[in-house]
């Protein structure tokens, strides 16, 4: 409970702005109340959100909503649904009542895969997503707070993982973690859990940084110090003072973080070190979909478009949430 | 010979088919036959002049004679540019002289061959002097050399007279091989070898001459620089300075062919009507595939078949400009027999019969690309018939598009209640581009519907090979993307090197399924043995039809080899090759 107090009492720092939100009623109100109001009137992001919980409803219910269309699993192949042509050679057919969007080169209906790429998409970008929250939390922490050396180690560290190419290392990281039978000994085997893990290992950086930032500030607040004069340990100091104080900046970069994880997972899809065969990703189905783009266009659209509106809401929901917080630094 | 053998340089793709050692014997009988079948193109004659372009994935795998045993190897250099003792005519499935004058003498009940040579046949600059008995010994011998790395020779040239004292390094030569006389080679041999008095192992790149005088420099230190500086007996060569270093060549880029100014058309059964040809590596397969159709004054090189999309729009759009030739192969599903649970018979025989094998060859281009396959050995090579031709005595093999309640009888009669695998994940690699990619991704949704699990691979194609499935200790369980092809008209080269116990090695291993079954082992011994052509095409015939019956492997398809051309190149193929013979084609 002292987090959030303190961060009402503590960090008034938008007060500006609340009062004119607020108006004549000057009842108190917590900073999370201050928030909605202002989420509330920003129509695109509400829109974007409402789409997010769609696209995870859709990811959750994906068997449910597989049979509902009456579609076929996402990998059960079939060669029922190529057409010979005039040359005999098979070839997938587009969207039609049996297969919404059409069928992939292995015989396998699109709308399934995509739907269930909705699922591999969310799972990768929000798993990576929160471990490298956790990692970043942590290192921002300890480099803010304890400053000296442990900040020149931990942000140098920072500063030669940041000057890496990210794309070049999460492929090298990847592709030597997807061979055979994994990579360190073993513990980290190839599939879902090498892409999260390449994922999170570059991009944990970014939080690091801001975080440190914003912990350099706080640790100087009188709250910390009132904490420390009491006696707090350090661990209580930045677990229990400072970090509630993160909560929400945090939230705004994470949403902001999502669509390019996403966009990261499809891209070492694409690369072919992503996502394993079966498990349908969009990015690997825009990979293959280029051999066959002017005989099987739908292969390509549907998975691409799904990609662009999850990416697109996460990126406005990510935006309103950061105007909703922090006002000011938008209108400025 | 296989696809996708051990890459000799990294960093090359290809799906073609490598050649691959074994000994052999002929069929007269098929040959003739066969010879009375095929439609040929040859005879016609082409317009003089012109240059070829040759688009390909990836490069040749040497210049040098000694080490060349790559399909493109033979297309490329091979075939255009080097005068075997025998050589293959685009339309027949029998060897024909070509260095040599005639086909091999037998004396001594088989155990002295003597072949006559050509004179006039000159090496290109700037060695230049005529190709005599003695450039064919030293070439045999440098074969044997650990720098030139040949890989065929201890297998068809190991029961030469004196081959064990040249290798041990206590003769200065191989003592069975002797040139009495510069166009008289005579070839002595511990026992009859079928290989030789057939002359089919004589037609092998190994076989074309190499002067001794200047080659020897370039044959010291650990790995010899001979291709850097080959010369050449054929109608043509690559372009080289006046020391005899090759300047035609950038590795994975472009090789270049220009005439020969030695070569004598009247000692030469090629016509050799084009001036110049460029060989272009790095090509991607569905863009080559277009510049060739709609271009001009170009061919395929090493790609086997081009994407199915673009296979469908040669079809469509350009029917005559594809070609296509039986690949003399086949291409399997292979599992490790010493990975369980492929130990049990009856769970390989349930992955045979859920199989679908129909739809695997959609993924190929449908049965354009070529017919199902029910056993190994493939149409047109000796043994088909014996080994059930296209039908098969077993249920397992009779389905093509796979049969999911027998495959679960299978699963309950070894020991599977459910009719579904319950153990651990399998691990199972194959090729990460398309159609193989496409194959693999195929066979792992139809093994899911008996229960299995895998942990499926997609790794570069020559990486599958050397550093999974072809190296035991990996203990890899399933290869989906596996295909094997002759090496010449005689069965023994479908079975022996996949099949025989005596054959699993500890890498470049082609015995996937590591099957040692002591009595296949011995009935395969015997059958090497068999020296007349009927007894052989039967005694395979049945070895084939019992390693179905243990279903280690599961063959799906015969494949044809498909090339391209186009429109104003009149290009002729070569049935031994499966590839287009360049020292044949010519630009309309």
């Amino acid at each position: 409970m002292t987090g959030t107090v303190d961060f009402a009492r503590e960090a008034p720092g938008d007060e500006g702005s609340a009062l004119i939100d607020v108006m004549p009623d000057v009842a108190a109100r917590s900073p999370f109340q201050l928030f909605w109001r202002r989420l509330r009137t920003d129509r695109v992001a509400l829109a974007a959100a409402a789409l997010i919980v769609l696209l995870v409803l859709m990811a959750i219910c994906a068997p449910l909503i597989v049979k509902l269309v009456g579609a076929r699993p996402p990998n059960q192949q079939s060669d029922k649904y190529f057409s010979l042509g005039k040359v005999g050679v098979p070839s997938p057919t587009g969207p039609s009542s049996k297969n919404l969007f059409g069928v992939d080169p292995l015989g396998r209906d699109l709308f399934s895969r995509v739907v269930y790429g909705a699922r591999v998409s969310l799972e990768i970008a929000l798993a990576a997503t929160a471990l490298s929250v956790a990692i970043g939390l942590v290192v921002g922490l300890f480099a803010g707070y304890f400053r000296g050396w442990v900040d020149t180690v931990l942000s140098r560290l920072v500063d030669v993982l940041l000057a890496f190419p990210i794309l070049l290392l999460g492929i090298g990281i990847a592709s030597a973690c997807s061979l055979g039978h994994g990579c360190l000994g073993g513990l980290i085997k190839p599939g879902l859990g090498v892409v999260i893990l390449v994922i999170s290992f570059v991009n944990w950086t970014y939080i690091a940084r801001i975080v440190r930032g914003q912990v350099l500030s706080l640790r100087e607040r009188e709250f910390v110090e009132a904490a420390r004069s009491l006696g707090a340990s350090h661990m209580r100091i930045m677990f229990r003072e400072i970090l509630p104080n993160l909560v929400a900046p945090l939230i705004v970069y994470a949403t902001l973080i999502i669509p390019q994880n996403i966009l990261f997972e499809a891209a070492l899809s694409f690369l072919g070190v992503g996502v394993q065969p079966p498990d349908p990703s969009w990015g690997k189905m825009i990979a293959d979909a280029t051999d066959v783009f002017d005989t099987a266009w739908w292969y390509m659209v549907f998975p691409g478009a799904a990609l662009l509106l999850t990416v697109l809401a996460f990126n406005l929901l990510g935006d309103g949430l950061q105007d909703a917080i922090n006002p000011r630094a938008s209108r400025s | 010979m296989r696809q996708g053998d051990i890459p000799r340089r990294p960093g090359r793709t290809t799906e073609r088919i490598r050649m691959r050692t074994f000994l052999v014997w002929m069929s007269i009988a098929l040959a003739a036959a066969a010879a009375l079948l095929v439609a040929g193109c040859g005879g016609t004659a082409g317009k003089k002049g012109g240059t070829l372009t040759v688009l390909s994935q990836g490069d040749v795998d040497s210049l040098d004679p000694g080490y060349q045993y790559y399909q493109y190897d033979y297309e490329a250099l091979s075939q255009p540019a080097q005068r075997t003792l025998y050589g293959w005519k685009p339309n027949l499935r029998k060897p024909s002289p070509d260095f040599a004058a005639s086909m091999p003498k037998l004396s001594n009940g088989g155990k002295t061959i003597t072949i006559k040579l050509k004179s006039g046949v000159r090496f290109s600059p700037p060695v230049n002097r005529v190709a005599t008995a003695a450039d064919v010994k030293y070439a045999m011998e440098r074969d044997f050399l650990p720098q030139v790395a040949n890989s065929y020779a201890p297998v068809y040239y190991g029961d030469i007279v004196g081959v064990k004292a040249f290798t041990d390094g206590k003769a200065k030569g191989i003592s069975g091989i002797q040139a009495p006389n510069p166009t008289t080679l005579v070839i002595k041999t511990t026992k009859p070898v079928g290989v030789l008095t057939t002359a089919n192992a004589l037609t092998l790149p190994g076989t074309a001459p190499v002067p001794k005088e200047y080659a020897q420099k370039f044959d010291k230190g650990k790995t010899s620089t001979y291709g850097q500086h080959v010369v050449f007996t054929g109608p043509y060569m690559i372009p080289n300075d006046r020391s005899g270093k090759i300047t035609g060549w950038t590795p994975s880029k472009r090789l270049e062919l220009v005439r020969n100014p030695n070569w004598d058309r009247k000692t030469d059964y090629r016509p050799a009507y084009l001036e110049r040809i460029a060989f272009l590596a790095g090509n991607d397969l569905s863009l080559a595939t277009r510049r060739i159709l709609s271009g001009n004054g170009q061919i395929s090189g090493d790609f086997a078949a081009p994407p199915v999309a673009d296979f469908k729009l040669a079809l469509e759009h350009y029917p005559s400009q594809v070609s296509f030739t039986p690949g003399d192969s086949y291409r399997s599903i292979t599992m490790n027999t010493t990975v369980k649970p492929f130990d049990n018979v009856n769970v390989r025989k349930a992955v045979a019969a859920v199989i679908d094998r129909n739809a695997l060859v959609a993924t190929r281009g449908g049965s354009r690309i070529g017919p199902v396959a029910t056993h190994y050995i493939p149409p047109f090579l000796p043994g088909f018939q014996e080994a059930g031709g296209s039908k098969s005595p077993y249920d397992y093999m009779s389905q093509p598009n796979g049969n999911l309640a027998l495959a679960k009888r299978y699963m309950r009669k070894a020991g599977y209640a459910s009719g579904r695998y319950n153990g651990p994940s399998l691990l199972m690699v194959g090729d990460d581009s398309a159609p193989a990619k496409n194959t693999g991704e195929a066979v792992q949704s139809q093994l899911q519907q008996l229960g299995f699990k895998l942990n499926y691979q997609q790794v570069p194609h020559e990486v599958a090979n050397s550093k999974f499935c072809g190296v035991p200790k990996q203990k890899v369980a399933i290869c989906p993307n596996w295909a094997w092809g002759k090496d010449f008209y005689d069965s023994q080269s479908m079975i022996d090197p996949t099949f025989n116990g005596k054959n699993i090695v500890p890498s470049n291993n082609s015995n996937l399924s590591e099957l040692n079954d002591p009595k296949l082992n011995a009935a395969m011994d015997r059958a090497e043995r068999i020296p007349d052509p009927a007894g052989r095409a039967k005694a395979w015939g049945a070895i084939d039809k019992a390693v179905t019956g243990l279903a280690v492997q599961v063959p799906w398809i015969w494949d044809n080899d498909v090339n391209l051309r186009s429109k104003n190149v009149k290009a002729v193929t070569n049935l031994f090759n499966g590839t287009w013979d360049v020292a044949f084609t010519s630009i309309k």
